[in-house]
Protein backbone atom coordinates (compact mmCIF):
# COMPACT_ATOMS: atom_id res chain seq x y z
CA UNK A 1 0.00 0.00 0.00
CA UNK A 2 2.83 2.34 0.87
CA UNK A 3 4.39 1.63 -2.51
CA UNK A 4 1.15 2.47 -4.31
CA UNK A 5 0.80 5.77 -2.46
CA UNK A 6 4.39 6.61 -3.32
CA UNK A 7 3.82 5.75 -6.99
CA UNK A 8 0.70 7.89 -7.02
CA UNK A 9 2.50 10.95 -5.64
CA UNK A 10 5.49 10.65 -7.92
CA UNK A 11 3.37 10.45 -11.07
CA UNK A 12 1.05 13.20 -9.92
CA UNK A 13 4.05 15.44 -9.32
CA UNK A 14 5.75 14.57 -12.60
CA UNK A 15 2.60 15.19 -14.62
CA UNK A 16 1.97 18.50 -12.91
CA UNK A 17 5.46 19.75 -13.72
CA UNK A 18 5.83 18.64 -17.35
CA UNK A 19 3.86 19.41 -20.47
CA UNK A 20 4.50 16.23 -22.46
CA UNK A 21 5.79 12.68 -22.18
CA UNK A 22 9.29 13.19 -23.56
CA UNK A 23 9.72 16.32 -21.42
CA UNK A 24 8.91 14.37 -18.26
CA UNK A 25 11.79 11.92 -18.75
CA UNK A 26 14.30 14.09 -16.91
CA UNK A 27 12.18 14.58 -13.84
CA UNK A 28 10.93 11.01 -13.83
CA UNK A 29 14.48 9.68 -13.92
CA UNK A 30 15.35 11.46 -10.69
CA UNK A 31 12.15 10.34 -9.03
CA UNK A 32 11.98 6.73 -10.17
CA UNK A 33 15.46 5.26 -10.70
CA UNK A 34 16.78 3.52 -7.63
CA UNK A 35 13.37 3.74 -6.00
CA UNK A 36 10.96 1.91 -8.29
CA UNK A 37 13.13 0.67 -11.14
CA UNK A 38 16.77 0.05 -12.03
CA UNK A 39 18.73 2.10 -14.54
CA UNK A 40 18.31 -0.71 -17.11
CA UNK A 41 14.56 -0.83 -16.65
CA UNK A 42 14.29 2.94 -17.05
CA UNK A 43 16.12 2.77 -20.37
CA UNK A 44 13.70 0.04 -21.46
CA UNK A 45 10.74 2.18 -20.41
CA UNK A 46 11.92 5.23 -22.37
CA UNK A 47 13.03 3.16 -25.35
CA UNK A 48 9.84 1.16 -25.70
CA UNK A 49 7.56 4.14 -25.00
CA UNK A 50 9.12 5.91 -27.97
CA UNK A 51 8.77 2.79 -30.11
CA UNK A 52 5.13 1.94 -29.31
CA UNK A 53 2.34 4.14 -30.67
CA UNK A 54 0.39 6.41 -28.32
CA UNK A 55 1.14 8.76 -25.45
CA UNK A 56 4.69 8.41 -24.09
CA UNK A 57 3.76 9.76 -20.67
CA UNK A 58 1.13 7.07 -20.11
CA UNK A 59 3.45 4.33 -21.30
CA UNK A 60 6.22 5.44 -18.97
CA UNK A 61 3.73 5.42 -16.11
CA UNK A 62 2.44 2.00 -17.06
CA UNK A 63 5.90 0.44 -17.36
CA UNK A 64 7.37 1.91 -14.18
CA UNK A 65 4.19 1.28 -12.18
CA UNK A 66 4.04 -2.32 -13.37
CA UNK A 67 7.73 -2.98 -12.73
CA UNK A 68 7.42 -1.58 -9.21
CA UNK A 69 4.08 -3.01 -8.11
CA UNK A 70 2.52 -5.32 -10.70
CA UNK A 71 -0.79 -4.54 -12.38
CA UNK A 72 -2.10 -2.51 -9.45
CA UNK A 73 1.10 -0.43 -9.54
CA UNK A 74 0.62 0.18 -13.26
CA UNK A 75 -2.98 1.26 -12.79
CA UNK A 76 -2.16 3.61 -9.90
CA UNK A 77 0.66 5.26 -11.87
CA UNK A 78 -1.68 5.57 -14.84
CA UNK A 79 -4.43 7.17 -12.75
CA UNK A 80 -1.99 9.67 -11.26
CA UNK A 81 -0.80 10.60 -14.75
CA UNK A 82 -4.30 11.05 -16.13
CA UNK A 83 -5.69 13.08 -13.23
CA UNK A 84 -3.75 16.37 -13.53
CA UNK A 85 -4.45 17.04 -17.23
CA UNK A 86 -8.07 15.88 -16.91
CA UNK A 87 -8.91 18.07 -13.96
CA UNK A 88 -7.12 21.01 -15.54
CA UNK A 89 -8.86 20.59 -18.89
CA UNK A 90 -12.27 20.33 -17.27
CA UNK A 91 -11.53 23.53 -15.35
CA UNK A 92 -10.18 25.28 -18.43
CA UNK A 93 -13.12 24.38 -20.65
CA UNK A 94 -15.41 25.80 -17.99
CA UNK A 95 -13.49 29.02 -17.34
CA UNK A 96 -11.69 29.20 -20.68
CA UNK A 97 -12.46 32.81 -21.39
CA UNK A 98 -11.18 34.04 -18.10
CA UNK A 99 -8.01 31.99 -18.26
CA UNK A 100 -7.12 33.24 -21.69
CA UNK A 101 -6.15 36.59 -20.21
CA UNK A 102 -4.10 35.02 -17.44
CA UNK A 103 -0.71 35.38 -19.07
CA UNK A 104 1.13 34.17 -15.99
CA UNK A 105 0.43 30.54 -16.79
CA UNK A 106 2.04 30.91 -20.22
CA UNK A 107 5.02 32.67 -18.62
CA UNK A 108 5.35 29.89 -16.06
CA UNK A 109 5.60 27.31 -18.82
CA UNK A 110 7.97 29.52 -20.79
CA UNK A 111 10.25 29.63 -17.76
CA UNK A 112 9.83 25.90 -17.25
CA UNK A 113 10.98 25.01 -20.78
CA UNK A 114 14.70 25.90 -20.49
CA UNK A 115 14.94 24.25 -17.05
CA UNK A 116 13.32 21.07 -18.37
CA UNK A 117 15.76 21.05 -21.29
CA UNK A 118 18.76 21.37 -18.99
CA UNK A 119 17.40 18.64 -16.73
CA UNK A 120 17.05 16.43 -19.80
CA UNK A 121 20.70 17.06 -20.71
CA UNK A 122 21.75 15.79 -17.29
CA UNK A 123 19.47 12.77 -17.67
CA UNK A 124 20.71 11.95 -21.15
CA UNK A 125 24.27 11.92 -19.84
CA UNK A 126 23.38 9.65 -16.92
CA UNK A 127 21.47 7.21 -19.11
CA UNK A 128 24.38 7.15 -21.53
CA UNK A 129 26.91 6.48 -18.77
CA UNK A 130 25.04 3.92 -16.73
CA UNK A 131 22.66 2.28 -19.19
CA UNK A 132 25.27 0.34 -21.08
CA UNK A 133 28.66 0.55 -22.68
CA UNK A 134 30.15 4.02 -22.31
CA UNK A 135 33.27 3.06 -24.25
CA UNK A 136 33.96 3.59 -27.94
CA UNK A 137 31.03 1.38 -28.92
CA UNK A 138 28.52 3.43 -26.91
CA UNK A 139 29.89 6.72 -28.23
CA UNK A 140 29.79 5.49 -31.80
CA UNK A 141 26.22 4.26 -31.44
CA UNK A 142 25.14 7.44 -29.63
CA UNK A 143 26.63 9.78 -32.21
CA UNK A 144 25.24 7.72 -35.09
CA UNK A 145 21.76 7.73 -33.51
CA UNK A 146 21.97 11.48 -32.92
CA UNK A 147 22.87 12.15 -36.54
CA UNK A 148 20.13 9.80 -37.75
CA UNK A 149 17.49 11.60 -35.67
CA UNK A 150 18.88 14.98 -36.62
CA UNK A 151 18.33 13.95 -40.24
CA UNK A 152 14.69 13.29 -39.29
CA UNK A 153 14.78 9.52 -39.45
CA UNK A 154 11.86 8.17 -37.36
CA UNK A 155 13.00 7.93 -33.74
CA UNK A 156 11.41 4.58 -33.11
CA UNK A 157 13.25 2.99 -36.01
CA UNK A 158 16.57 4.40 -34.78
CA UNK A 159 15.97 3.14 -31.22
CA UNK A 160 15.08 -0.38 -32.39
CA UNK A 161 18.05 -0.60 -34.75
CA UNK A 162 20.40 0.57 -32.00
CA UNK A 163 19.00 -2.15 -29.74
CA UNK A 164 19.51 -4.82 -32.37
CA UNK A 165 23.07 -3.65 -32.95
CA UNK A 166 23.55 -3.97 -29.18
CA UNK A 167 22.36 -7.58 -29.24
CA UNK A 168 24.69 -8.44 -32.11
CA UNK A 169 27.63 -6.69 -30.46
CA UNK A 170 27.08 -8.54 -27.17
CA UNK A 171 27.21 -11.92 -28.88
CA UNK A 172 30.50 -11.19 -30.61
CA UNK B 1 -31.83 12.77 -29.91
CA UNK B 2 -30.14 10.31 -27.62
CA UNK B 3 -29.26 8.15 -30.57
CA UNK B 4 -27.47 11.02 -32.27
CA UNK B 5 -25.41 11.73 -29.18
CA UNK B 6 -24.49 8.09 -28.98
CA UNK B 7 -23.24 8.17 -32.56
CA UNK B 8 -21.05 11.18 -31.78
CA UNK B 9 -19.49 9.35 -28.83
CA UNK B 10 -18.82 6.24 -30.88
CA UNK B 11 -17.24 8.37 -33.59
CA UNK B 12 -15.03 10.06 -31.02
CA UNK B 13 -13.98 6.78 -29.45
CA UNK B 14 -13.10 5.32 -32.84
CA UNK B 15 -11.24 8.48 -33.90
CA UNK B 16 -9.01 8.47 -30.84
CA UNK B 17 -8.38 4.75 -30.86
CA UNK B 18 -7.22 5.17 -34.45
CA UNK B 19 -5.05 8.26 -33.87
CA UNK B 20 -3.40 6.72 -30.81
CA UNK B 21 -2.70 3.45 -32.56
CA UNK B 22 -1.07 5.18 -35.51
CA UNK B 23 1.04 7.92 -33.96
CA UNK B 24 4.11 7.33 -31.76
CA UNK B 25 3.64 10.28 -29.40
CA UNK B 26 1.61 13.33 -28.47
CA UNK B 27 3.33 15.86 -30.72
CA UNK B 28 3.22 13.44 -33.63
CA UNK B 29 -0.51 12.92 -33.27
CA UNK B 30 -1.34 16.57 -33.95
CA UNK B 31 -1.10 16.21 -37.73
CA UNK B 32 -3.15 13.06 -37.82
CA UNK B 33 -5.77 14.44 -35.47
CA UNK B 34 -6.04 17.60 -37.56
CA UNK B 35 -7.15 15.59 -40.56
CA UNK B 36 -9.63 13.60 -38.48
CA UNK B 37 -11.16 16.35 -36.39
CA UNK B 38 -11.13 19.65 -38.29
CA UNK B 39 -14.28 20.17 -40.30
CA UNK B 40 -15.95 17.18 -38.68
CA UNK B 41 -16.21 17.94 -35.01
CA UNK B 42 -14.55 21.34 -34.69
CA UNK B 43 -13.41 24.38 -36.67
CA UNK B 44 -9.79 25.04 -37.57
CA UNK B 45 -9.72 27.96 -35.15
CA UNK B 46 -10.88 25.77 -32.28
CA UNK B 47 -8.23 23.20 -33.17
CA UNK B 48 -5.42 25.75 -33.17
CA UNK B 49 -6.60 27.00 -29.79
CA UNK B 50 -6.68 23.43 -28.45
CA UNK B 51 -3.09 22.81 -29.61
CA UNK B 52 -1.98 26.05 -28.00
CA UNK B 53 -3.53 25.16 -24.67
CA UNK B 54 -2.15 21.62 -24.81
CA UNK B 55 1.37 22.98 -25.09
CA UNK B 56 0.93 25.27 -22.13
CA UNK B 57 -0.93 23.14 -19.58
CA UNK B 58 0.77 20.40 -17.57
CA UNK B 59 0.26 16.68 -18.25
CA UNK B 60 0.39 14.39 -21.25
CA UNK B 61 0.01 16.32 -24.49
CA UNK B 62 -1.94 13.65 -26.33
CA UNK B 63 -4.49 13.47 -23.53
CA UNK B 64 -5.07 17.20 -23.32
CA UNK B 65 -5.59 17.50 -27.05
CA UNK B 66 -7.97 14.54 -27.01
CA UNK B 67 -10.01 16.12 -24.26
CA UNK B 68 -10.28 19.48 -26.02
CA UNK B 69 -11.49 17.82 -29.21
CA UNK B 70 -13.86 15.63 -27.20
CA UNK B 71 -15.30 18.67 -25.45
CA UNK B 72 -15.88 20.52 -28.70
CA UNK B 73 -17.70 17.51 -30.15
CA UNK B 74 -19.74 16.30 -27.22
CA UNK B 75 -19.30 18.25 -23.98
CA UNK B 76 -18.16 16.50 -20.82
CA UNK B 77 -19.25 13.00 -21.96
CA UNK B 78 -17.23 13.72 -25.12
CA UNK B 79 -14.21 14.50 -22.95
CA UNK B 80 -14.51 11.16 -21.16
CA UNK B 81 -15.02 9.22 -24.40
CA UNK B 82 -12.00 10.83 -26.05
CA UNK B 83 -9.97 10.16 -22.92
CA UNK B 84 -10.87 6.48 -23.02
CA UNK B 85 -9.92 6.23 -26.68
CA UNK B 86 -6.58 7.97 -26.06
CA UNK B 87 -5.67 5.99 -22.94
CA UNK B 88 -6.51 2.44 -24.00
CA UNK B 89 -4.18 1.68 -26.94
CA UNK B 90 -0.85 2.87 -25.47
CA UNK B 91 -1.40 1.50 -21.98
CA UNK B 92 -2.68 -1.94 -22.97
CA UNK B 93 0.26 -2.34 -25.34
CA UNK B 94 2.75 -1.14 -22.77
CA UNK B 95 1.30 -3.46 -20.14
CA UNK B 96 1.88 -6.41 -22.46
CA UNK B 97 5.43 -5.28 -23.24
CA UNK B 98 6.21 -4.64 -19.57
CA UNK B 99 4.86 -8.05 -18.57
CA UNK B 100 6.93 -9.82 -21.21
CA UNK B 101 10.05 -7.84 -20.36
CA UNK B 102 9.82 -8.73 -16.67
CA UNK B 103 10.05 -12.41 -17.63
CA UNK B 104 13.12 -12.03 -19.79
CA UNK B 105 14.83 -9.40 -17.61
CA UNK B 106 17.90 -11.55 -17.00
CA UNK B 107 18.36 -12.90 -20.52
CA UNK B 108 21.63 -11.94 -22.13
CA UNK B 109 20.09 -10.72 -25.36
CA UNK B 110 17.96 -8.18 -23.47
CA UNK B 111 21.07 -6.83 -21.74
CA UNK B 112 22.64 -6.39 -25.16
CA UNK B 113 19.48 -4.75 -26.46
CA UNK B 114 19.38 -2.27 -23.58
CA UNK B 115 23.09 -1.55 -23.93
CA UNK B 116 22.50 -0.70 -27.59
CA UNK B 117 19.35 1.25 -26.87
CA UNK B 118 20.90 3.43 -24.13
CA UNK B 119 23.01 5.64 -26.39
CA UNK B 120 20.10 5.97 -28.84
CA UNK B 121 17.72 6.90 -26.01
CA UNK B 122 20.26 9.44 -24.73
CA UNK B 123 20.44 10.92 -28.24
CA UNK B 124 16.64 11.00 -28.42
CA UNK B 125 16.45 12.89 -25.13
CA UNK B 126 19.00 15.41 -26.42
CA UNK B 127 16.97 16.04 -29.55
CA UNK B 128 13.74 16.49 -27.59
CA UNK B 129 15.53 18.77 -25.12
CA UNK B 130 16.73 20.95 -27.97
CA UNK B 131 13.24 21.14 -29.52
CA UNK B 132 11.81 22.06 -26.16
CA UNK B 133 14.45 24.72 -25.60
CA UNK B 134 13.40 26.41 -28.81
CA UNK B 135 9.68 26.39 -28.01
CA UNK B 136 8.39 29.93 -27.89
CA UNK B 137 11.66 31.34 -29.19
CA UNK B 138 10.52 31.81 -32.75
CA UNK B 139 13.69 33.44 -34.06
CA UNK B 140 16.50 33.41 -31.52
CA UNK B 141 17.04 32.21 -28.01
CA UNK B 142 16.49 35.17 -25.74
CA UNK B 143 18.82 36.29 -22.99
CA UNK B 144 16.21 35.57 -20.36
CA UNK B 145 15.81 31.99 -21.54
CA UNK B 146 19.59 31.55 -21.38
CA UNK B 147 19.62 32.96 -17.87
CA UNK B 148 17.04 30.44 -16.68
CA UNK B 149 18.91 27.62 -18.44
CA UNK B 150 22.24 28.56 -16.81
CA UNK B 151 20.70 28.97 -13.36
CA UNK B 152 18.95 25.59 -13.67
CA UNK B 153 22.20 23.95 -14.77
CA UNK B 154 24.01 25.33 -11.71
CA UNK B 155 21.19 24.27 -9.40
CA UNK B 156 21.13 20.75 -10.82
CA UNK B 157 24.92 20.56 -10.70
CA UNK B 158 24.66 21.33 -6.97
CA UNK B 159 22.23 18.38 -6.68
CA UNK B 160 19.23 20.47 -5.74
CA UNK B 161 16.00 18.42 -5.99
CA UNK B 162 14.75 18.59 -9.58
CA UNK B 163 11.06 19.34 -8.84
CA UNK B 164 12.24 22.36 -6.85
CA UNK B 165 14.45 23.54 -9.71
CA UNK B 166 11.55 23.28 -12.17
CA UNK B 167 9.19 25.15 -9.84
CA UNK B 168 11.82 27.87 -9.41
CA UNK B 169 12.31 28.15 -13.16
CA UNK B 170 8.55 28.51 -13.67
CA UNK B 171 8.29 31.23 -11.05
CA UNK B 172 11.29 32.99 -12.58
CA UNK B 173 9.49 32.78 -15.92
CA UNK B 174 6.44 34.52 -14.45
CA UNK B 175 8.70 37.30 -13.16
CA UNK B 176 10.89 37.65 -16.28
CA UNK B 177 8.44 37.14 -19.14
CA UNK B 178 5.83 39.69 -18.19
Amino acid sequence: MELLTELFWVFLKVNLLSTSGPASVGLLYHQAVGRFVTEQQFVQAVGFSSVLPGSDALQLAMYIGYAAGGISGGLVALLASILPPTVIILLVTMILHRLRREAWLASFVEGLAPAVSVLMLFTAWKIFQKGGDAGWFGWLLGIASFIAMWLKLPERVVVVIAGIIGVIYSTL
Amino acid sequence: MNDRKFVVWLQLLWMFLKVNLLSPSGPASVGLLYKEAVGRVMTEEQFVEAVGFSNVLPGSEALKLAMFVGFAAGGVPGVLTALLGAVLPPTVMMLAVAAILQHVQHEDWLKGFVAGMSPAVAALILIVAWDLFQVGQSREIGRRTMLIAVLSAVALWLNLPSPLVLMGAGVLGVILFR
